[in-house]
């Protein structure tokens, strides 16, 4: 309750004093934000390799962390941006020929970031839209798996893990800044992420599935 | 601005941190926690009813690949990995015994029909018995089919209990105060001896096929019926009724003709579909479709991990059914390596004998029906 109030008398100084300070995102100033940031996975899963039901496919369901980024204005118009943040913890459940069956695994991932990213309008307006890209590294780990997952491959035998994986994907984002004043600014945007992940089972099949997440994101900024 | 440069160096070593996870099996324990599993049906459901005489002198008593670990995996039949699944004890056979009839086959002295449920204080609760049929009381092996006139009807003499699944229940609830609860699973897999004598009836010119066909709808509807009123009535609130599988494409049917292939699948879909028709959907209550699942099997072998869903893995020159099974006496092909080796080779092969699973073909139904209970919510 308290942060929300925070948050919007942040809100209503920005309004108040919107096309305040003249310092805003100008060449060679350092920027920090920190905000809540979803992942929603847009799963194509690819069938579970055999021996396994025919079509037994997986869906990551979203999840959310905190995330920070870092950025540096290399022009007025240009920035280069890493974001990085706290590990997303997914929920995998069963699709095609093994719905219904419930979340049979998690896995965490973090997926750190670098954008270069392009700033319209004036260095000092107060609000900057900006499109970027750039590439992902995503690393997966830290999977459980679950009495389901056993009992479809590996029924009986000893429980079935989950290994992790690393891949390199690539992003594009657009969002918008908006300056409270020279030093606060308030910044959200959505992320196109085009990344696949391969799960390896300690049965000996694997399964591998684009993930290709929707990402959005809020956070506050501090100008340098 | 110092405060903040602190934080992010915080959450980089907590971001850090939490990537020194690994792979966790995670909760194993099944989402209802199952005290016991009771077991009704025939050969495909037995765990040792015969694994007495000269059975257990040959190392045989499951109808399949016989000795534990003979071919890697952990279990036999597949109510052994769904017991392992379900984290229960493995299943014993309620009630073992044999009636060798001399001169044809010898008596051991270990015979003698005994039970070994609670009606003797024991804990065994699989009733299922190989060649038991629905509800008639004689079934393939029985000592009944044997004429000592006719070489063809000799292996009845190992004297095959086959108490009808009906009487099977009954035993059950005899010796359990007439109740089911609700900590149990209850399977009931039946029927493929019903199509084996109707079948046996038709060749020998004492049934037309059309009234084959009926008998096989009739005893369907038993078997629904007994589940209804013998299981769900009486307290069992999991119960797994498994259909039967397509018998036309087992090796014994491979080898008929066209015509007598088609009658035994129209024997095979008349039973399953008046079992299904009276059974009634419910929260108590899951219907696994192997009729389809070993179909699907049989078309798509490699995806299921099978090379050979035609051949039976037992040489039947040795052992007349996978009753008497073992890695000794398998084919070149699904023979062990070396002796003292496991034969793991045959778990590329659906069929131990002419109609039961080697090991591995039942670890996949065991995958199946737990794949139903995952999406039940029982496991």
């Amino acid at each position: 309750m308290k942060k929300h109030s925070i948050a919007s008398a942040l809100v209503a100084t920005a309004a108040l004093c919107g096309a305040g300070a003249a310092q805003a995102q100008v060449a060679g100033q350092f920027m920090v934000k920190l905000g809540w940031n979803k992942i929603m996975p847009k799963v194509q899963s690819d069938d579970l390799s055999a021996p396994s039901l025919p079509g037994s496919k997986i869906d990551i369901h979203s999840a959310s962390a905190l995330f920070f980024t870092a950025s540096y204005m290399i022009t007025d118009a240009i920035s280069v941006e890493a974001l990085g943040g706290l590990p997303y913890k997914h929920s995998v459940y069963g699709e095609g020929a093994v719905a219904g069956v419930g979340r049979i695994s998690t896995i965490h991932q973090i997926s750190p970031t670098l954008l270069l990213e392009y700033r319209f309008l004036a260095a000092d307006a107060p609000f900057r839209p900006y499109v970027g890209v750039g590439p992902t590294f995503a690393k997966f780990y830290g999977t459980k798996g679950s009495a389901s997952l056993t009992a479809v491959t590996n029924p009986g035998g000893p429980a079935t893990t989950v290994g992790g994986d690393t891949e390199w994907g690539s992003t594009i984002a657009a969002g918008g800044a908006y300056k409270i004043d020279r030093h606060w600014f308030l910044d959200a945007a959505i992320l196109k992420t085009f990344i696949k992940t391969r799960a390896p089972l300690s049965t000996g099949q694997e399964i591998h599935a684009k993930l290709n997440p929707v990402s959005i994101n809020a956070s506050i900024g501090y100008a340098f | 601005m110092k405060k903040l440069h602190v934080l992010s160096t915080a959450l980089a070593a907590a971001a850090f941190l939490a990537g020194c996870g690994g792979s966790d099996p995670g909760d194993q324990s099944p989402r209802v926690a199952f005290k016991q599993m009771v077991n009704f049906g025939d050969s495909l459901s037995d765990v040792g009813s015969y694994d007495v005489g000269v059975v257990k002198v040959q190392g045989g008593g499951h109808f399949s690949i016989n000795g534990q670990g003979a071919t890697g995996l952990l279990y036999t039949n597949w109510t052994e990995f769904l017991a392992a699944t379900l984290k229960l004890p493995q299943p014993c056979a309620a009630q073992t015994g044999l009636t060798p009839v001399a001169p044809f086959v010898p008596t051991v002295g270990d015979e003698t029909p005994a039970f070994h449920d609670a009606s003797t204080g024991g804990t065994c609760t699989s009733y299922a018995q190989g060649g038991s049929r629905v509800t008639n009381p004689i079934g393939p092996g029985n000592k009944a089919l044997l004429n000592p006139a006719d070489s063809s009807t000799y292996s009845n003499a190992l004297g095959a209990l086959t108490i009808p699944v009906t009487t099977q229940i009954d035993n059950y609830l005899a010796h359990n105060g007439q109740t089911f609860n609700a900590d149990q699973l209850v399977t009931v897999f039946a029927g493929g001896n019903d199509v084996f004598i109707n079948l046996a009836l038709v060749s020998a010119g004492q049934l037309s096929p059309t009234a084959a066909v009926t008998a096989m709808g009739t005893a369907g509807a038993e078997l629904a019926a007994y589940v209804n009123q013998k299981i769900l009535a009486k307290g069992a609130t999991h119960v797994v009724v498994v259909n039967l599988p397509d018998v036309s494409i087992t090796p014994l049917a491979l080898g008929q003709s066209a015509q007598v292939q088609g009658l035994i699948k129209t024997m095979t879909t008349t039973f399953n579909s008046q079992l299904q028709a009276g059974l009634t959907a419910s929260p108590t209550l899951v219907v696994v479709d192997a009729f389809a699942a070993s179909e699907d099997q049989a078309a798509n072998k490699a995806q299921y991990g099978l090379a050979d869903v035609s051949t039976p893995a037992c040489d039947l020159t040795k052992v007349n059914s996978s009753l008497l099974c073992t890695k000794a006496t398998l084919i070149a092909a699904a023979a062990p390596a070396a002796s003292g080796a496991i034969a793991s080779n045959a778990n590329t092969y659906e069929y131990a004998d002419t109609v039961h699973p080697t090991p591995y073909g039942y670890r996949l139904l065991a995958e199946l029906v737990g794949e139903k209970l995952a999406v039940k919510g029982w496991l």
